[in-house]
């Protein structure tokens, strides 16, 4: 209970650090907002040119792949306004500053999570306005079900993020220099993520279920929410709403690894 | 070795051991792709059976090398490493098995990496401490009372750090480390860099701290200035091994035997010769004669030099402790066998 007020402190301070020091740098901070601006436009741009020569692809509507992408912004966005600093741990790795971490009395992943990364929630904020336009514009029906599932489909989006954020920056312990395996995972859920994966082979879609379930961030509950289950695929509409158990899932999974990443940090057993 | 009994110590450590497990790699580029493809490992005894126990309130120097085993020392007992074998006791508690526990008791001052946030006013880092130790509000502006008057803070609180001098930032850091009351800090190489009268006002505070708060003090660096000025004890480590564990009295009474007498010469002599001495080093007329000053008195000498030779000018040397260390480095440290006292 102790513990639980000093985390929350923590992450307060933490928060402010951040914000102190994103305003600290203006004109770096406008860039990034500009950056982010440009990209998720520019996408939303591609999807439409693509839809406009093709009417639909697989029964999809650029209507509906606004949805599919604003359901993906949102829950990415969540990822990296919360837990992007994972992603830092290998460099924190290299430069010796993971040792810092190791000699302060809170948890490690906790300080990975809440070190300041000069994060701001503006991705956040352009990713629900984008989601609540996206929502209107593709006639989606807001009930009781979406109101309730949306929040813990995104928060389980978000959550399969940081488990391959964190399950990437874990083989750092062994490795050092993570990029190329970092990189890869970006592009696949960049990729993958833009169409219904009912378009890709068999293959593409397993993997994106299975093994990266990538498909669970937005695919699954757009076919929900759209109601699209009769589309050739080999799971019932109602895993759409799995997204939350998904995402938990995945993080316990990355989680041990961590545990066993820094017991071979620290030499155990040498 | 341990004085005092083991439940007593601030620092029991008996027979620690690291060893660091990696793959064999060539050298080169060839050496490099090798490696890539190979399976084969190659251990390397960092630490190698160290035993030692610190009282509280003790203030210590941990001196070596680079490469001794110096910092894999401190990081187990930080609680970053876990030891391969042996055992060992931080304020009571197995750093590696309790790390957040000994977290808690334990400050850490790395000289060459800051824990002060860059870009924000030096009392940002602070706060930002104060949340993390959850130091109660009032120790923690006791300390700040404190730590701001010895230290000299008050003048850059506001200031961010990325402007601050070297000297400054340094302080800043060990405010930072010493906020939450520690039982013990390590202070890995906490002058390096800094300018003489930084280096003063460091060790100041580090001797104040000691003293007045009864801190136990582990110090590493390459600067044996800093032991001289602040600790009675050394541990000296070479290749992972402890080679001496004592005051530095008996190291400078058993090692600094030998002192230097300066000779000017008023004229060129072939060789120089003097019964009981060995020419260090000769510069045309300037000659360094060591002789062992429990054999020679330094009159004697002086006396043996001007009837042999003219001279202008003499001067004594005194071995320094930097001189000292260095030899046992270069012979190992053997008890007793140079210069036995009489």
């Amino acid at each position: 209970m102790n513990h639980l007020r000093v985390m929350l402190g923590v992450y307060k301070q933490y928060w402010r650090i951040n914000i102190l020091t994103t305003l600290e740098y203006r004109e770096n901070f406008l860039i990034w907002f500009a950056f982010t601006f440009i990209y998720h436009g520019s996408a939303v741009l591609a999807l439409w040119i693509v839809l406009n020569r093709f009417p639909s692809m697989n029964g999809w509507t650029f209507r509906d792949m606004a949805f599919l992408y604003g359901l993906w912004m949102l829950a990415h966005a969540l990822h990296n306004t919360f837990f992007s600093t994972v992603g830092d741990v290998p460099d924190h790795i290299r430069d010796g500053e993971f040792d810092r971490i190791l000699v302060r009395p809170l948890d490690t992943l906790f300080q990975v999570i809440a070190t300041p990364g000069q994060v701001f929630p503006d991705e956040l904020i352009l990713a629900l306005i984008t989601f609540t336009a996206a929502t209107w514009y593709s006639g989606v029906q807001v009930d009781a079900t979406f109101l309730i599932f949306v929040p813990l489909i995104v928060a389980g989006g978000a959550l399969i993020d940081l488990a391959f954020n964190l399950f990437i920056s874990t083989v750092a312990f062994w490795f050092v220099r993570v990029d190329a395996l970092r990189w890869i995972v970006v592009q696949l859920e960049q990729e993958f993520t833009r169409y219904p994966i009912s378009i890709y082979s068999r293959g593409v879609r397993l993997l994106l279920t299975f093994v990266v379930p990538f498909a669970f961030m937005n695919y699954f509950p757009a076919r929900f929410f759209l109601h699209k289950a009769h589309e050739s695929s080999m799971l019932p509409a109602g895993v759409g709403l799995l997204t939350p158990a998904i995402g938990l899932g995945f993080v316990a999974m990355a989680y041990v690894f961590w545990r066993f990443g820094l017991n071979r940090y620290s030499g155990v057993g040498h | 070795m341990g004085k005092g009994t083991p439940s007593m110590a601030m620092i029991e450590a008996v027979g620690l051991r690291k060893v660091f497990r990696s793959l064999e790699r060539g050298s080169g580029i060839w050496g490099a792709v090798g490696a890539l493809f190979s399976r084969t490992f190659v251990d390397k005894v960092a630490v190698d059976d160290v035993s030692f126990s610190l009282e509280p309130g003790e203030l210590v120097g941990y001196i070596g090398p680079n490469g001794a085993g110096k910092s894999t020392t401190i990081k187990m007992l930080t609680g970053i490493l876990v030891p391969t074998g042996g055992k060992l006791r931080v304020a009571g508690i197995v750093p590696h098995e309790h790390r957040m526990a000994n977290a808690a008791n334990i400050g850490v001052v790395f000289g060459q990496r800051s824990q002060l946030y860059w870009d924000l006013p030096l009392r940002e880092s602070f706060e930002l401490l104060r949340s993390i130790y959850d130091i109660p509000r009032a120790r923690y502006l006791e300390n700040m009372r404190h730590f701001g008057a010895i230290l000299d803070l008050d003048r850059f609180l506001a200031t961010p750090v990325r402007q601050l001098s070297l000297g400054e930032r340094m302080r800043g850091d060990f405010a930072a480390a010493m906020l939450h009351d520690p039982k013990i800090v390590f202070l890995d190489e906490p002058t390096i860099g800094l300018d003489v009268v930084a280096k003063e006002a460091i060790r100041e505070f580090i001797g104040t701290v000691n003293r007045d708060r009864g801190t136990t003090v582990i110090l590493t660096t390459h600067d044996l200035a800093d032991v001289e000025r602040l600790s009675r004890r050394i541990i000296l480590i070479d290749e992972g091994k402890v080679i001496y564990d004592g005051s530095l009295e008996r190291l400078r009474e058993e090692y600094g035997t030998h002192r230097t007498l300066v000779v000017n010469l008023a004229e060129s002599y072939p060789d120089v010769v003097v019964a009981g001495t060995e020419v260090v080093s000769r510069e045309l007329n300037l000659v360094r004669l060591r002789f062992n000053r429990r054999e020679l008195t330094a009159e004697a000498l002086i006396r043996r030099v001007t009837e042999r030779y003219k001279i202008t000018d003499v001067s004594i040397i005194e071995p320094d402790i930097d001189s000292i260390v260095r030899r046992i480095y270069l012979e190992g440290y053997h008890e007793g066998t140079i210069g036995a006292p009489s």
